[in-house]
């Protein structure tokens, strides 16, 4: 059985110029230790998926439809006290370390302990501090920096104290957002190490969103290409990567550069960005797809089954099974 | 040793900065039109008084000396004598300095707690109609014309209603019989009640606007988030997350808005014949008392230096970034 | 690709182009800014409550050519020796020897205009010409401004006008104006200076020095004209707070004995002994104090509104 799933969703921004519907009609399962990566650009509403998943999305912002699965419950109904319980419990997330998200004026252990106390309210001392130094020996911290500030730890090891507390309560589903992605080379590889390990001894569920394919592809074995809020490809790594269908895809994976042959496909121009105005079930890509513009499509995508584990979702079905 | 290093600097720097406001000081006084001699020294005194002052001062010597004269004069506090008391004017604001402390420290400390606990409320509760409400009354509190105020505040609740006193530290009755400790002190409060309120009134608005904008700063921090992420509930992440980081930069506003409450103290201190170094101040300019009216000016950049160094040390202790 | 200064975008190509595409740049970002301004509630209460204190600033000069009696300060109604409360001919009523309150309000209107305005105006030049200069020359200099900057701004203002006046006597009000100015510009250079720094090693700056601009030139031609912006938002607040201690400074009886502010207007309702008796007398400076800088306020609110969109209130698209 999935540990979650997700069926449907769609979710709207509300601002000033109307509903921006920033997910659209999503619907993807996470088995245990199995990775899903989310790729795509900025913006195209992976971040807004990992919010809904903890629940955490900010106030100008409404799930419209659909329904999230995760362990008999239904996650878009929960209240805040429910989703309280869960928190940093069943699902938790690790976020960019660059990003400020320590607390400057706390202690480090302080806030892993944090984590801890606020789900076992009643646990002894000596467990505690147990605990918390089992968790920084798992990100490999030295004992001695534990009682250190945030501002003394260099990128690196805040992003492992980040992780230790994602880890605090051994939850079941972890949530990777772009965990790397302002570290450099060297530091990302160890703590992407570090992710593959940990997520293989605790055996967790495990979503990481990236617009980093090579990283993505680095740690995931499934892989979601999302673009401007809707799910265009997904598959497993192998299939992804190695026989990308949709028009985007084949785009995201041109603009990378490799040594030995410089481009290997020709990347179409990207004018525009994605409407998310647009209504529901409407293709996204078309306003930059070559497929839609050169045919003249109806614009209404249906997902094309190619493999077992592999589709892709476009108005063209015969054009995805002919260039594959 | 790097703290001990930190506070000696700091004390350096009142040293330095203190010496350059005294030399200043000084050659204002030399550059002002008129007699030097009959500034400071008073014109109904017996010759030979007047020739002992001149030769204290070294007001017969040539400018480089009496320079120096003047600065171990100032350090040894032998600021010369007042026209209008007669007595050395150190002796004069002894004994209002305490007075002056008291009220200002009262309201100052006040007006920064209350501030800073009703701008956490109302940027937690922000477009709440409360928020509204607060954010307008601090508004208001904050562009009050102090003396104006104060005024209002002597009509309405000293003369129309009639229940605090018109002005003074303490009802002439109980200087002349023999009151106890007690109802001494619970005078000196019924006469202080109208003037904290003003100081309260003025410094409060401007605490609570910056403590909200603050804090609306902090709650867009991604360490909220975190917070969030690990379950914690809405009254932790408020009280031990957002405030205290949003405290931080209304405690180092407390240092630079000294200046301004010090003017407000002032008057204050005027219209409620409020004993203290301020009045005496605007006593000694109203009177051509220069010698007052300069151990007056001396005496209050000191409290500024003194107290902005308190606020520098406070900061440091919140704020693990300087010391650590 | 535009540079972001608090939220303006400000067109590096455009910049060092010519002037001509800057001007349009500017009359753009202009009209864009008002609308956004005017749409904003506290923007507009300030602006409406600031034409009204400008229409009765203008009407203190009509006022004493109708009637003599009206001139605020010699002007005297014969009929009247105490104060009195408003009636037909004196719609506040008089001061205790017969001067129209009136009249006086309105001349305290004009010349709170011109103390916050003026002073607010030297400040801010002198902030930013130090701040740019602070910025830009570094070093020694820089440290020795900043260090001034941070002894000037623990001084409370009322206090050293106060051992000044004792020193060299009474002043007269452009002597007052131009001591708030000196007294105030260390905020602002503070903030000029780090804005000049951030400028400093971008490209277009970098771009001008390559081409042989001189330092005065950089400054004047190419840092001021971004942190100018900056500097009128910084503007508005010391026009508040000029007021404020000017208005301090008459109600203590140092203020230009031959002028009548709203601070000189408390203080004769203060020393006459009228305050407990003429309410007419003691509201109407004090409010109008208050109202002046609250319009002040709100405008600069409003402005840092517009130049930092983080502050609008709108939704994350």
């Amino acid at each position: 059985m999935a540990l979650i799933s997700i069926k449907n969703l769609s979710i709207g921004y509300q601002t000033k110029g109307g509903l921006l519907k920033a997910v659209d009609n999503i619907s993807f399962e996470i088995e245990q230790g199995r990775p899903l990566g989310l790729v795509g650009e900025s913006g195209c509403g992976k971040t807004t998926i990992g919010m809904t998943l903890m629940g955490l999305l900010p106030d100008n912002a409404r799930i419209l439809s659909g329904s999230i699965d995760f362990q008999n419950h239904d996650l878009t109904q929960l209240g805040e006290d429910q989703w309280r319980k869960i928190r940093g419990k069943d699902i938790a997330m690790i976020f960019q370390a660059a990003m400020n998200a320590l607390n400057p004026v706390m202690r480090v252990d302080e806030q892993v302990i944090e984590a801890i106390v606020t789900h076992k309210p009643g646990i002894s001392p000596g467990d505690l501090d147990k605990r918390v130094k089992e968790l920084f020996d798992l990100v490999e911290i030295p004992r001695i920096r534990m009682k250190d500030y945030p501002h003394e730890y260099s990128g690196g090891m805040k992003q492992r104290v980040i992780i230790a507390m994602a880890l605090a309560c051994n939850p079941q589903l972890i949530i990777a957002d772009e965990p790397t992605t302002a570290l450099d080379v060297i530091v990302q590889d160890q703590i992407l190490q570090e992710i593959r390990s940990l997520q293989m001894i605790m055996d967790t569920g495990l979503i990481f969103i990236s617009h980093d394919i090579a990283v993505v592809a680095s740690v995931c074995r499934d892989i979601c290409v999302m673009y401007g809020g809707q799910i265009v490809e997904m598959g497993t790594r192998e299939e992804v990567f190695g026989t990308p269908c949709h028009p985007y895809t084949k785009t995201l994976l041109g603009s990378y550069l490799s040594l030995n042959n410089e481009w290997k496909v020709i990347i179409p121009t990207m004018r525009k960005a994605p409407d998310l105005t647009l209504k529901s079930g409407c293709c996204r890509f078309a306003v930059n797809c070559k497929i839609c513009s050169n045919a003249g499509t109806s614009g209404i995508p249906s997902w094309i089954n190619i493999s077992k584990t592999h589709r892709a979702l476009c108005c063209s079905e015969g054009i995805i099974r002919k260039k594959k | 040793m790097r703290n001990q290093i930190y506070i000696l600097g700091k004390l350096m720097e009142i040293v330095i900065i203190f010496f350059v406001i005294m030399t200043v000081l000084f050659f204002l006084f030399r550059l002002s039109p008129g007699d030097p001699v009959s500034k400071v020294v008073d014109p109904m005194l017996t010759p030979e008084d007047t020739q002992y002052l001149i030769e204290q001062m070294g007001l017969d010597k040539p400018i480089w000396e009496q320079y120096m004269v003047y600065l171990k004069n100032c350090s040894t506090g032998n600021l010369g004598v007042s026209f209008h008391y007669g007595e050395p004017v150190f002796k004069i604001i002894k004994e209002r300095l305490g007075w002056t402390i008291l009220l200002f420290t009262s309201s100052t400390v006040l007006a920064a707690l209350v501030g800073v606990f009703l701008g956490k409320i109302s940027a937690w509760n922000k477009g709440s109609r409360l928020d509204n409400i607060l954010s307008i009354s601090a508004l208001v509190c904050y562009t009050l014309f102090i003396p104006w105020f104060a005024l209002l505040l002597l009509w309405i609740f000293g003369f129309k209603i009639g229940i605090f006193p018109l002005g003074g530290i303490l009802s002439p009755e109980l200087w002349v019989t023999n009151s106890s400790w007690f109802a001494r002190g619970l005078d000196i409060l019924h006469h202080m009640i109208l003037p904290l309120i003003t100081l309260f009134i003025i410094n409060l608005g401007s605490y609570l606007l910056l403590m909200r904008s603050s804090m609306l700063g902090v709650l867009r921090e991604d360490y909220i988030i975190t917070a969030r992420a690990k379950g914690l509930s809405e009254k932790v992440i408020r009280n031990k997350h957002a405030a205290k980081n949003a405290a931080l930069p209304v405690v180092t506003s407390v240092g630079l808005s000294l200046a301004f409450s010090i003017n407000g103290g002032a008057l204050t201190e005027q219209i409620f014949t409020w004993p203290g170094i301020g009045r005496e101040l605007i006593f000694a300019v109203s009177n051509n008392d220069y010698p007052l009216a300069q151990a007056c000016f001396l005496l209050i950049a000191l409290v500024v230096l003194l107290a902005n160094f308190i606020v520098d040390m406070l900061y440091a202790y919140l704020d693990p970034r300087i010391t650590h | 690709m535009p540079i972001w200064i608090r939220g303006l975008p400000i067109d590096v190509r455009g910049r060092t182009k010519g002037v001509f595409m800057l001007k349009n740049h500017y009359v753009q970002r202009f009209l864009q800014s008002w609308k956004i301004f005017i749409e904003n509630p506290l923007g507009k209460t300030g602006v409406i409550i600031l034409f009204v204190f400008m229409v009765m600033a203008l009407a203190s000069f009509v006022v004493p050519h109708i009637n003599p009696m009206y001139d605020p300060m010699i002007g005297i109604d014969p009929n009247i020796s105490i104060s009195t409360g408003p009636s037909l001919t004196h719609w506040l009523g008089t001061d205790n020897v017969g001067r129209d309150l009136f009249a006086q309000l309105l001349e305290g209107a004009k010349v709170a205009f011109i103390v916050g305005l003026s002073s607010a105006f030297f400040s801010i030049v002198l902030g930013m010409v130090i701040g740019m200069i602070s910025g830009y020359a570094g070093g020694t200099l820089d440290t020795f401004l900043m260090r001034t900057a941070d002894i000037i701004m623990v001084l409370p203002s009322l206090v050293i006008l106060l051992i000044l006046s004792s020193l060299f006597g009474q002043f007269n009000i452009w002597i007052i104006v131009f001591i708030i100015a000196i007294m105030r510009w260390p905020a602002v250079s503070r903030v000029i200076r780090s804005q000049t720094l951030s400028l400093k090693h971008r490209p277009f700056i970098e771009a001008s020095k390559v081409a042989g601009a001189s330092h005065l030139r950089i400054i004047f031609r190419h840092i001021m004209p971004n942190v100018l912006p900056l500097a009128f938002l910084y503007m508005t607040f010391r026009v508040t707070s000029a007021i404020l201690v000017e208005a301090a400074l008459s109600f203590l009886g140092f203020g230009d004995p031959s002028q009548v502010s709203w601070g000189m207007m408390l203080q004769w309702v203060w020393k006459s002994g009228n305050m407990f008796h003429a309410p007419y007398w003691l509201l109407p400076p004090g409010i109008s104090i208050s109202l002046l800088t609250l319009a002040f306020y709100l405008l600069g609110r409003a402005m840092d509104e517009v130049l930092d969109p983080r502050l609008r209130k709108e939704g994350r698209a």
